[in-house]
């Protein structure tokens, strides 16, 4: 429901790939409707869904892209929608008061206790946990404050979602042992990858530490982890569908050259839909 | 899915931090393995982490010490920087490491845990040759 990172970017130019935030639907196989993170693209997955809804919401981190659209998802505001939203433990305070920062005065007309809706939040277990016929799993990841990547499993379908990460940042993901890579566990062997791109290897440098993946380090970690399939995640909000596309096109390029398979690489693009096997299906 | 058991990201982000530095270190993990040292420790100890992977404290101390002013071997719970890091503080001290070729280097060594939510996740050890009198 969105592919971009940072900020939305509306606008003729990026209207193929999309300009809406991070969000991603996943349909499980009994319907059961999971959203990863909240970005401005939840608004349109809101729409979309009945009402009453009862929903999961897992929260990859806290930063604006992955949480605007809070405020303008429909079943916010429907008495009847049960709405579990799951994120990163801090020890400063808890996830709801961390999100209420952001619905409240002066930056939302409502407060979060106003909220018709069953709303509840919870902080991530160490564990895994089960949604509807899913099991779940989170795990901390590199980037900058804490940061989750979630895997959800169903049968032998998995999705791993790692949409802020920089997994090379000071190291080199050719030579590093599996355990010492940032994700690796979380990623290993899934069925569907989606995973930072925010960057292309030409504009890294210029910002190293900033807690995302140039295009080398998102193949990289994607080989390493034997990802089934992988969507490059995350664009940046200067990149115009012209400049995804050459992306595009160099990513499957290098993708090939490492002994990958061209219909394992994809940028993601909003609304696209992926079902894997039977069980677990998602659209961007 | 068959993937080895995770670092905690916190060691993660440390190993990468140690291995950009040019400050001899190690990284210790909250079970007491050596969990990696980096470049500069290498050239003190005369072998590069890649060759010998994680390593106990015991086979640590058989090869590297710690090692006192007269060659006796010191156990890493009596050091005020063991010390230190058991009540989750830093800690500080002087003693003898040898490298692989027998040589001795008397050293300066100052621990940091790492603490997380969780709790401890171990420590980086940061050591420089010890200052000698004039």
């Amino acid at each position: 429901m969105g592919a971009r990172g940072s900020v939305p970017s509306p606008g003729p130019e990026t209207n193929r790939y999309g300009g809406n935030t991070s969000c991603v639907q996943v349909t499980l196989s009994d319907g059961t409707v999971i959203a990863l993170d909240a970005g401005t693209g939840i608004r349109s997955l809101g729409l979309s869904l009945p009402d009453p809804t009862r929903i999961n919401i897992l929260l990859t981190h806290l930063h604006l892209d992955h949480i605007q659209g809070l405020m303008f998802f429909a079943p916010a505001f429907q008495p009847r929608s049960e709405i579990t939203i799951w994120g990163p433990e801090a020890e400063e305070a808890s996830l709801e008061d961390r999100i209420a920062r952001y619905i409240s005065a002066p930056l939302s007309p409502v407060e979060v206790r106003e909220l018709p809706c069953d709303v509840s939040f919870r902080e991530t277990p160490a564990t895994e946990w089960q949604i509807g016929p899913a099991t779940v799993r989170a795990a901390s990841v590199s980037h900058r404050g804490p940061t989750l990547g979630y895997r959800i499993t169903e049968g032998e379908c998995s999705v791993c979602y790692i949409p802020d990460h920089e997994p090379a940042l000071g190291a080199d993901l050719d030579d590093l042992e599996p355990e010492w890579i940032s994700g690796f566990e979380l990623a290993c062997d899934a069925s569907l990858l989606i995973h930072d791109c925010q960057y292309t290897d030409d504009e890294y440098p210029d910002h190293v530490g900033w807690g995302h993946s140039s295009m080398s380090a998102a193949l990289a970690f994607a080989r390493r982890v034997r990802a089934g399939r992988t969507v490059l995640f995350h664009h940046d909000p200067t990149h115009s569908d012209d400049a995804l596309d050459r992306l595009h096109d160099r990513a499957v390029t290098r993708w090939c050259e490492t002994g990958g398979e061209p219909t394992q690489l994809e940028l993601a693009c909003e609304r696209r839909e992926i079902a894997l096997g039977s069980p677990v299906g998602t659209s961007a | 899915m068959n993937a080895p058991p995770q670092r905690a990201l916190e060691l993660i982000l440390a190993r990468n931090l140690l291995s950009s530095l040019s400050t001899a270190a190690f990284l210790v993990d909250d079970a007491g393995m050596i969990a990696f040292y980096n470049e500069a420790a290498a050239e003190v100890l005369g072998r590069r982490f890649e060759e010998c992977g994680p390593m106990s404290a015991d086979e640590w101390g058989q090869t590297h010490g710690p090692f006192g002013e007269g060659g006796e071997a010191i156990p890493f719970a009596e050091l005020e920087l063991t010390r230190g890091l058991v009540r989750g503080r830093p800690g500080h001290s002087n003693f003898t490491i040898r490298s692989l070729d027998g040589g001795d280097h008397l050293i300066e060594a100052s621990a940091m845990p790492i603490v997380a939510t969780g709790g401890q996740r171990g420590a980086m050890v940061f050591f420089w040759p010890a200052e000698t009198a004039p």
